[in-house]
């Protein structure tokens, strides 16, 4: 079991691993986008992550969930991701960061 | 846990055919139109503009609607597509059926074989049909379903009445001439089946791709009550009445349906958090402005000031054309590049995604192709509309050709996303 700081260090460095995994319609990454809920990391070799997609019926969705598991598995290859599709609630542009706003030309 | 449409999504083997298929009769009735010359100039009901224009609403258009709804009925419905083996049967029996029509129509055999291309026609579209309400039969059940399952049944009763008018051809047994319920049938094909359609599949996918969301769905629902009320009222008048005065009040309803959807889609435009519009995007909101222009001509027809019969078939063409033209094939035009390059990407790149670096969907196609199909084919549409509206034989070739060059590009660039060879690079 690691230490706090120890996961909270893990839990920031898979946060910027997710910047690199683009909603593929949108053209931005899914971080930016604010499709990520929630992000824990248990400590041992468990991440759970809570995330949604900016409407139920994106037919790209499992696509987005897949690259997010395959990234987290490239750097932590033991770790056991569990990704929650979540649309409660559901998701909006206040959501999107300033960095995403300005990528979108918002 | 919510279930992901993608674990819904039809075979590759369903759902490319019809764009292949598609793609191709588009490029054929480009050719036809060349191949016909001032026949088009001519009245509507003649053999070669109507080849023309059911080669044109089938073979092209709702074939291609047949490939993108096996891929969007998970998207509308929430679930997957109740056959493919069903949907394979519809699309193969459906090209052979248009190819079949659309000879009996060009070789003027309306009395002959007609009658057997129609009945394969009405089959061929019942298993559609089938298929498409089963599938809905265990789907969500909300405004834009609606609009696909009652524009499914406008496409049945719209084949059933091509079926009974070419029975007549052979065996006479309706009490008014052909016109009358041809112009029922088209009213039933363009405005229940493709325009009920495009409003319901439009305002699912047209918010998704524009990024809009807390639109007022209310104006979609009472679109769809005026739209289908006004155009059964309509049908049923021209069959019993053959067109009473209340036409004019159908045409107020159907009109205050079509205004509330454009009202939806203007939200949408105006609350979009996607400022730019990509080139599929450009077709279809342009499209959607079309919309109004079919509306306008409809009511200079019912109010007929005085035309002369010439000017007022040329108008009555020009009419049909804004609609299998300008909206139907403008909007089809741009929702290939919004969906097609999607399907097979997903199809090549989804068990790729995270271990190497891929390629966006939109970097399948050419957009250098795109912007010159986008301006070659306003050119052709402006040319053509101008060459019906004052008769010009000149501005008819000159629109056909770029007509013509229109089908080439959005062949070359449909061929290419189809094509497309896996591209990868290391993380």
């Amino acid at each position: 079991m690691k230490s706090e700081e120890e996961i909270k260090n893990i839990e920031a460095a898979i946060d910027q691993l997710l910047y690199t995994v683009m909603d593929p319609e949108v053209e931005l990454n899914i971080v930016d986008l604010g499709l990520i809920y929630s992000l824990v990391y248990d400590g041992e070799n468990g991440v759970e992550i809570k995330m949604t997609l900016s409407t139920p019926a994106c037919p790209l969705g499992d696509a987005i969930i897949a690259n997010v598991k395959q990234t987290i598995h490239n750097k932590y290859p033991d770790f056991v991701v569990d990704v929650q599709l979540v649309f409660d609630p559901p998701w909006s542009a206040t959501m999107i960061s300033e960095q995403g706003k300005a990528k979108l030309g918002m | 846990m919510n279930t992901l449409q993608t674990d819904n999504a039809p075979s590759l083997s369903v759902v490319l055919p019809p764009f292949v298929i598609g793609a191709l009769a588009f490029f054929s009735l480009s050719l036809l139109i060349i191949f016909s010359g001032a026949d088009i100039l001519g009245p509507f009901y003649n053999g070669r503009l109507l080849a023309i224009t059911h080669l044109a609403v089938l073979g092209w258009a709702t074939m291609i609607v047949f490939g993108a709804l096996y891929q969007l009925i998970p998207v509308v419905f929430e679930t997957a597509l109740f056959s493919e083996p069903l949907a394979k049967a519809s699309t193969y029996l459906f090209t052979i059926s248009t190819a079949f029509l659309a000879y009996s129509f060009w070789t003027d055999s309306f009395s002959t074989i007609l009658i057997y291309a129609s009945s394969l026609m009405f089959f061929s579209v019942a298993l559609f049909v089938l298929n498409v309400l089963l599938s809905k039969k265990n789907g969500k059940k909300n405004i834009q379903s609606r609009f696909v399952t009652t524009a499914v049944i406008w496409l049945l009763l719209t084949a059933l009445f091509g079926l009974l008018i070419s029975i007549n051809f052979t065996f006479p047994f309706l009490e008014k001439v052909h016109l009358d319920y041809l112009k029922i049938h088209a009213h039933l094909g363009l405005l229940g089946w493709f325009v009920l359609l495009i409003i319901g599949v439009s305002s699912t996918l047209i918010p998704m791709f524009l990024i809009a969301h807390q639109l007022n769905e209310k104006k979609l629902s009472g679109a769809f009550y005026l739209i289908n009320f006004g155009l059964a009222l309509l049908a049923i008048d021209w069959i019993i009445w053959n067109g009473s005065i209340l036409v004019y009040f159908y045409w107020l309803l159907i009109s205050a349906g079509i205004f509330l959807y454009l009202s939806f889609v203007r939200e949408a435009y105006v609350k979009r958090l996607r400022r730019e519009l990509d080139i599929g995007m450009k077709y279809t909101i342009i499209s959607i402005i079309i919309l109004l222009i079919p509306v306008a001509l409809s009511l200079l027809i019912l109010v007929q000031i005085n035309f002369e019969y010439t000017l007022l078939m040329r108008i009555t063409t020009l009419y049909g054309f804004s609609i299998i033209f300008g909206l139907i094939t403008t909007i089809i035009l741009g929702q290939t590049y919004k969906t097609l390059p999607f399907i097979i990407w997903l199809y090549k790149y989804k068990q790729l995604v995270g271990k190497v670096k891929t390629p966006m969907p939109k970097e399948l196609y050419s957009e250098k192709i795109g912007r010159i199909q986008f301006y070659a084919y306003f050119l052709s549409m402006a040319s053509l509309a101008s060459a019906l509206l004052f008769n010009k034989i000149l501005l008819l070739e000159f629109g056909s050709y770029f007509l013509l060059l229109t089908a080439v590009l959005y062949n070359v660039n449909v061929f290419k996303i189809i094509l497309h060879k896996i591209k990868t690079e290391g993380l």
